[in-house]
């Protein structure tokens, strides 16, 4: 029989405990157990970066990736943009003052119309958020060498790469002040929120999260 | 949130208040017409369908019985239904597809949606609108024509109304809201078609560029995709499909299952239930990740099937196949003219089998309904489905289900785009079944693999056609045969189960544009109707796209002939002036460069491999059942670039004229045009299915052997718009897809003279016409091009067998599956080998020395004392330094790596290890009194670690390296046992060895321990050490003196780090060879430990930091990173100090490479080789099936720069010591098993490769990586054995 760890994963800047067994990737569990619909399944292989999500601000696909083998690290989803925004020096609000606020990526990709179906969409933006972070101003060949393994079948790539320029130029726009309307997260997950207090780091050895 | 934003269902409506709604009574026909795409009709019980609600706070739910698959439907009719009722686009809201709401339309299929499908729900808008303004008139007393709308609502000018006064009701003078006339009525009119709708001119919305509605709530994650549902107590299931992958005809389909061992998913957690019928089998789990666990490890044993035949030559395969002829048109007499004809062409074009390959594989969920709802409601069955095609869906689900088909309702939420009909029904069934047999709600999630394996695919296609010109060079004759087996591809489930038979019928749809646009004054048009061979429907263009490519190139094959340009040539016999004025104007945009022969003008005159064309092609997209009806107009000018070294093609620019007449949204038809362009350019150039050589079975598993366009290869694309906002609208969702692949074979013939009519263009295809024209290639780059080629195409790929059924199969000898896990780290599969040769080459010697090893071992057993205590050893008597110090070394020494069973407690025993001999079970090492070390002495411990005696006396097998640590210092012994007694103790049963006789007498092991356990301990050959080189050692900041560090790391090397276990080779009584031997490299298990000595194969030299960095984090920049068994080990070495590790890294070195490079050095040396490898690269690209598999499967994470920059380590692999090692054993390893579980989790993690690649795609993968990153080094002949033997290794191991 197979036995379950209980870890606590850190995802958008919430812990959530859960336990877990190794067959259990990082996506599986953002999208089953903290109910997340950002990263998507598409080939379990790494191949079609539909799955991307940032750990640790890096892009990672999270369809290889075990859960347990990203303990201790921050996990950054499509859900969670908005907040890793405030961290940097924008952030694009929504022209529509009554929906959430957006990050610059985000907002590029729908100004620009970046998608058919958009099921790799989510891919599309982790990969461009986490392009900027490390390169503010790529070029268009560091834009395409970026997104060359991410697989776009209904034929966006032509939206994507201005959505990709234009986040570069929305991200250049300085940081608003309005930006107290936005409210920290929600747990997504009601089940959560009775574990989410219950549980405090700081006992765990060795290995960070596992009890 | 509006009230339209609430969902109803249709049956709610008539009793909801503050409603005006228009309905239809349900369409009853056609139903199914012969040949064509299934139309079911809904029931009349269902009532009467709605097509729009306006509610009283204004706003609108407008329903359509069509989808949108990703190609904007619901922004568009959105817009339609804004302007009809004058307002804005945010004030309706679309409903679409799902079978208790929208109204049945039919299939989502042949770009129909706007240009038929949506005249109902305009009418229906206009309609509320006229009653809007005739109701207002009404009350103001006036006439219809006085009132006007605006967002306040209807209103008349104050002049108009009589007296100047408001209507009794209306508090704001002169303006009706909608709440004004609607207020708590529900009000419904029949939809009638003949109402006025507004005149175009009159239009604000509809031709005005509009955002998409969906997009918003995509970028941010909200719930849009089926993937995404989730209702409570859902379950996750996953099904297990037939060896006949793609195939769903035949007698075997449905009858192909033997039966599967229902105990072998036991050790899941959260097994539910293991569902079977027929060849249907399914899992279903609490949790996904053990859904997809139980999917791999459900043991199943299936027939073979007879296959399907080879496909690899389509022609052939399909002259085979059984037909039906079919005349579409005969004007004049095509067979007589062509006769007489002053040149005559007759030619062959031969289409692939290609994919949908949607981007995400389907997903449904099921909810089976309660007997009490089911009685409440009707409702027995409840999915969720990205489907296409509802109705029809829900009379395949009814079957099912057991049920009416009003018993199931169909919801549709968005899927993965698909462009035409792939696996979202069959994963609808699938769920169902499931659903049904837990009677629980569950999602089913289809694989990749499936998904590829499985989708309806785009049917291969031949068409022959024979034509010719007269003495003045005009068009004679044109006798066009095409022939294309699809049909309509049944719910695969039902097919399995038993529910229908697996009869393939013929449709009637290889029609598609069969009739050329052009005039020919004699014509003949055939179609050969077939039943599918591979399991087939309509993709994108159907069987318009590989016909229009027919006629496309032969026009030009005849302007070529008539020594005319292909565009003037066109212009000249184009009937349509539509058409003309679109191809005049899309070739003027696109600077066209009038020719009458191909120009093969070089594209760079710095780089002469480079050629460049142009080619044309124009099409209308004529659909539905002959003669059909056409969507809108497209033509294409591309521009291409062709390398006559290699062969490959680049499009560098497609300019592409469409004629949609009145485009709704025109940002909207722009994004599918452009969508268009790219899938075609893929479709052309990259796409074709692998088949299994023999049967037939699809093999394209992934994105590897089924590549697609990527962002390296998007042309630059200009989209000429006709202006034609007058004019009906036309379907946009495949029209400027149809003629792009002849133009990019015209465009190949511009640049090279060479004609390609069998797509897709791939380098191999263009190489091989190329040379077969015996063209002049520039020599240097020829051969280098033909020298790789020789090095990389040397697999005889076609003989594989087929991976895919053999894993289903999952034939796994019984006694490897008893064992769920074997020790990784001895090489004892080497010595089996040896000992069975010397069994076999002396029976009667063996047995002789047999028998004395037996005595001495008789002896040896009344030998050993019993030292076990009565007591246990007081924890105190040793420090805590003492008890960290053993940890540390027992780190070092990888106890628990052996010591610690699959998911047992740690160091609790219970191993399996496999050795020839049989298989020996670690022992409990925790202090636990009964089962464990807990009644050891320190003198008993001892006694077992240097002379390999259990405390009870008995001899331990030399699984236990007790050869190498009798050489442990008596304080460091000392440490262990203090250590091993600190631990927690866990009480086990007794391991039972399964040694066979005479090796489970240990006894003898005192005979092994006389010949092998005395030998002095060997050392490395001393090699300069290099003072200089380890000056820089942070161990040496700390002041120790590298000699002492060299010295201890020889003492941990050789004691307790036990290296040589797995890197010494071993004679045949499993002992470690000595002298020359030792340390230089050994197979173990079936994994390759390298020599750590001068006879390292690394490409870079390793140094002691390179080394102590390997050591320490499981890669390095310059060397790559650990796996298999190294990186366990690297793992568990985490607590062992840097000291330790530096200490042995000096003392490895030193023997490994004697000329201590700075890293520095190591740079150069790095660089010099990337560069070396880069060259390769690119005079390799496109050379080979091995690299596009690569590209496809590999390059996300492996790439030399020029890739993405993803978590994870991407060491080069062109540094990589297992690319340059002598045997593939652990590349095959890695690619068949990956690396879940790597040294440490900074390198990233890597998926296995197993259940994806067939045996030919692994085997062509290797030996590209080797040639490609190992230039130098000879190729590997052992790929097929070696990868025959690992496969058949437990796939857990």
């Amino acid at each position: 029989m197979i036995h379950s760890k209980r870890v606590q994963l850190r995802v958008n800047g919430r812990e959530h405990t859960l336990d877990l067994t190794p067959q259990a990737t990082l996506l599986h569990v953002l999208r089953n157990d903290v109910e997340l619909n950002g990263p998507k399944y598409g080939c379990g292989l790494g191949e079609c970066g539909s799955c991307t999500v940032l750990v640790d601000k890096k892009p990672a696909r999270s369809c290889v990736i075990p859960a347990l083998g990203v303990i201790g690290r921050e996990i950054t989803t499509l859900e969670g943009l908005p907040a890793l925004s405030l961290e940097g020096q924008c952030l694009q609000i929504s022209p529509n003052e009554s929906l959430p606020p957006l990050h610059p990526v985000q907002r590029a990709f729908i100004d620009a119309q970046a998608a058919q179906c958009g099921y790799c969409l989510n891919g599309m933006i982790m990969m461009t958020v986490a392009l900027l972070l490390r390169n503010p101003q790529p070029s268009r060949q560091e834009v395409i060498e970026a997104l060359s393994a991410n697989l776009c079948r209904c034929g966006a790539h032509v939206e994507i790469l201005k959505a990709v320029d234009l986040a570069v130029s929305y991200s250049q726009v300085p940081l608003k002040n309005s930006l107290s309307t936005l409210k920290p997260h929600e747990p997504l997950n009601p089940l959560l929120k009775g574990h989410d207090s219950a549980i405090d780091g700081s006992e765990q050895a060795n290995v960070p999260g596992v009890q | 949130m509006t009230r339209a934003q609430i969902p109803f269902k249709r049956q709610d409506l008539p009793s909801m208040k503050g409603v005006i709604w228009v309905a239809r009574h349900p369409v009853a026909g056609p139903q199914g017409i012969t040949g064509q795409p299934p139309f079911i009709a809904s029931s009349p019980s269902e009532g009467l369908e709605v097509l729009v609600a306006l509610w009283s706070d204004a706003s609108v739910t407008a329903l359509h019985g069509h989808v949108d698959l990703g190609t904007g439907l619901r922004t568009a009719l959105g817009q339609i239904v804004a302007e009809e009722l004058c307002m804005d686009l945010s004030d309706v809201h679309l409903e679409m597809g799902s079978t208790a709401t929208a109204p049945n339309q039919g299939a989502t299929i042949a770009s129909n949606s706007i240009q038929t499908h949506a005249q109902p729900l305009r009418c229906a808008a206009a309609q509320l609108f006229v009653w809007g303004l005739a109701q207002s008139a009404k009350r103001f007393g006036v006439s219809a024509s006085q009132v006007s709308y605006d967002n306040r609502g209807f209103h008349v000018p104050d002049s108009a109304l009589v007296g100047g006064h408001a209507t009794l009701d209306n508090p704001t003078k002169g303006v009706l809201s909608w709440n004004d006339l609607i207020q708590e009525q529900n009000i419904c009119l029949e939809l009638d078609l003949s109402v006025s709708t507004k005149p175009s001119h009159q239009y604000r919305l509809v031709g005005q560029s509009a955002e998409r509605v969906d997009i918003p709530a995509k970028a941010q994650g909200d719930l849009i995709f089926v993937h995404d549902m989730r209702v409570e107590g859902m379950l996750h299931g996953r099904v297990i499909r037939p060896p006949y992958a793609g195939v769903d005809s035949g007698d075997f389909v449905g009858k192909s299952l033997i039966g599967i061992e229902r105990e072998s998913p036991a050790h899941i957690p959260g097994l539910v239930g293991v569902v079977v019928q027929g060849d249907f089998i399914g899992v279903v789990c609490l949790r996904e990740e053990h859904a997809e666990q139980a999917m791999r490890d459900l043991v199943v044993h299936w027939r073979d099937w007879p296959g399907v035949g080879s496909l690899k030559d389509t022609q052939a395969a399909l002259s085979k196949h059984p037909s039906v002829e079919r005349e579409l048109l005969n004007e004049g007499n095509a067979q007589q003219a062509w006769d007489t004809a002053s040149v005559k062409l007759d030619e062959t074009y031969v289409w692939p089998y290609q994919m949908h390959a949607s981007i995400g594989p389907s997903c449904a969920l099921a909810q089976w309904c309660t007997d009490e709802e089911y009685q409440a409601t009707g409702i027995r069955l409840r999915v969720w489905a990205g489907t296409q095609n509802p109705h029809v869906l829900r009379a395949d689900l009814a079957l099912i289900a057991n049920a009416p088909d009003v018993g199931v309702e169909v919801i549709r939420m968005e899927a993965a785009g698909c462009y035409g009909r792939n696996c979202a029904d069959d994963v609808a069934a699938d769920a169902a079944i499931l659903s049904k047999a837990v009677n629980a709600p569950v999602r089913v999630q289809l694989s990749r693999e499936q998904e590829h394996a499985w989708e309806p695919k785009g049917a291969a296609q031949v068409m022959q056609v024979k034509g010719g010109l007269d003495s003045a060079g005009n068009p004679v004759a044109y006798d066009f045969l095409s022939s294309y087996p699809s049909n309509g591809a049944p719910t695969l489930a039902l097919l399995l189960t038993g529910l229908i038979e697996p009869v393939a019928k013929v449709y009637e749809m290889g029609d598609r544009t069969a009739k050329p646009p052009y005039q020919y004054p004699n014509l003949r048009v055939r179609v050969q109707d077939m039943a599918p061979i591979l399991r087939a429907s309509w993709l994108r263009g159907v069987s318009a796209l590989p016909n229009s490519f027919a006629h496309e190139s032969f026009i030009d094959e005849l302007a070529h002939q008539a020594h005319v340009d292909p565009l003037e040539f066109r212009l000249a016999w184009l009937e349509d002036p539509r058409a003309q004025a679109l191809l005049r104007d899309t070739a003027h945009k696109a600077q066209w460069r009038p020719h009458s022969s191909p120009q093969e003008q070089g594209a760079d005159p710095k780089d002469p491999d480079w050629l460049k064309g142009q080619g044309v092609a124009y099409a209308r997209y004529v659909h539905s059942k002959w003669p059909g009806f056409g969507a809108a107009y497209s033509a294409w000018v591309a521009d291409v670039e062709v390398n006559q070294v290699t062969g490959e093609v680049h499009v560098s620019k497609v300019v592409v004229g469409h004629d949609a007449g009145m485009l709704i949204n025109p940002k909207g038809v722009e994004h599918q045009v452009n969508g268009n362009v790219l899938q075609t350019t893929s479709r052309a150039l990259m796409e074709e299915v692998q088949t299994h050589p023999r049967t037939g079975a699809v093999q394209s598993l992934e994105w590897g052997s089924y590549p697609i366009l990527n962002f390296r290869q998007v042309p630059v694309i200009e989209i000429v718009h006709m202006p034609r906002q007058n004019e009906a609208p036309l379907g946009a969702g495949e029209s400027s897809s149809v003629p792009g692949t002849a133009a990019i074979a015209n465009a190949i013939f511009d640049a090279t003279g060479i004609r390609l009519r069998n797509p897709p263009f791939t380098p191999e295809k263009v190489l091989a016409a190329l040379n077969s024209a015996h063209r002049a290639i520039p020599s240097e780059g020829a051969n280098h091009g033909a020298n790789l080629g020789a090095n990389l195409g040397v697999n005889d790929w076609q003989d594989q067998p087929n991976q895919l059924a053999q894993n289903q199969n999952k034939n796994i000898a019984p006694h490897d599956a008893q064992y769920p896990s074997l020790s990784q780290d001895r090489n004892w599969s080497f010595i089996g080998s040896q000992l069975l040769k010397l069994t076999r080459k002396g029976l009667a010697l063996a047995s002789s020395v047999v028998m004395c090893l037996l005595a001495w071992g008789l002896y040896g057993l009344t030998m050993n004392p019993n030292w076990q205590q009565r007591v246990s050893p007081q924890l105190s008597m040793y420090g805590p330094k003492m008890i960290e110090r053993g940890a540390q070394l027992a780190a070092l020494g990888n106890c628990s790596g052996c010591h610690t069973a699959e998911n047992g407690a740690l160091n609790a025993g219970g191993k399996p290890i496999q050795t020839p001999f049989g298989v020996v079970f670690s022992t409990n090492i925790t202090p636990d009194e009964n089962s464990g070390l807990g009644r050891w002495s320190y003198k008993a411990f001892e006694r077992a670690m240097r002379e390999g005696v259990s405390a009870d006396g008995h001899h331990l097998y030399p699984a236990f390296p007790y050869t190498s640590f009798k050489d442990l210092a008596d304080e460091d012994m000392m440490s262990l046992y203090a250590w091993s007694m600190s631990q927690t103790p866990v009480a086990t049963q007794p391991y039972q060895n399964t040694l066979s006789w005479p090796f489970n007498t240990r006894g003898l092991m005192r005979f092994w321990n006389t010949l092998f356990l005395n030998n002095p301990s060997p050392l490395l050959e001393p090699t300069t050490l290099d003072k200089q080189a380890t000056q820089s050692l942070k161990a040496v900041e700390r002041a120790q003196q590298p000699d002492d560090l060299f010295k201890r790391g020889e003492y941990l090397v050789g004691s307790v780090g036990h290296c040589s276990a797995c890197h010494t080779e071993r004679g045949m009584m499993g002992n470690e060879k000595r002298d020359s031997h030792y340390l230089s490299g050994a197979m173990v298990n079936d994994w390759f430990a390298p020599a750590l000595t001068a006879k390292n194969t690394a490409p870079l030299p390793w140094t002691a930091e390179e080394l102590f960095r390997y050591l320490r984090t499981g890669h390095t920049q310059f060397h790559g990173v650990a796996s298999g068994p190294m990186a366990q080990i690297i793992k568990d070495w985490s607590s062992v100090p840097d000291e330790d590790l530096w200490a042995m890294s000096i003392y490895l070195a030193n023997s490994m490479n004697p000329r201590a490079q700075t890293d520095d050095e190591l740079s150069t040396m790095a660089t010099v080789r990337l560069e070396q490898s880069k060259a390769l690269e690119v005079k390799a690209r496109g050379l080979d099936v091995g690299q596009r598999q690569f590209e496809g499967s590999c390059s996300a994470c492996h790439h030399e720069g020029g890739g993405p920059n993803l978590l994870g380590t991407n060491a080069p692999l062109s540094l990589n010591t297992n690319v340059h090692g002598e045997s593939p054993n652990n590349l095959i390893q890695i690619i068949l098993k990956g690396c879940p579980t790597p040294a440490n989790a900074q390198m990233g993690f890597m998926p296995a490769f197993k259940d994806s690649l067939t045996d030919s795609q692994v085997v062509d993968l290797v030996h590209y990586i080797r040639a490609r990153y190992a230039p130098g080094k000879p190729e590997w002949t052992q790929v097929n054995e070696t990868l025959e033997k690992l496969r058949q290794m437990p796939t857990n191991n």
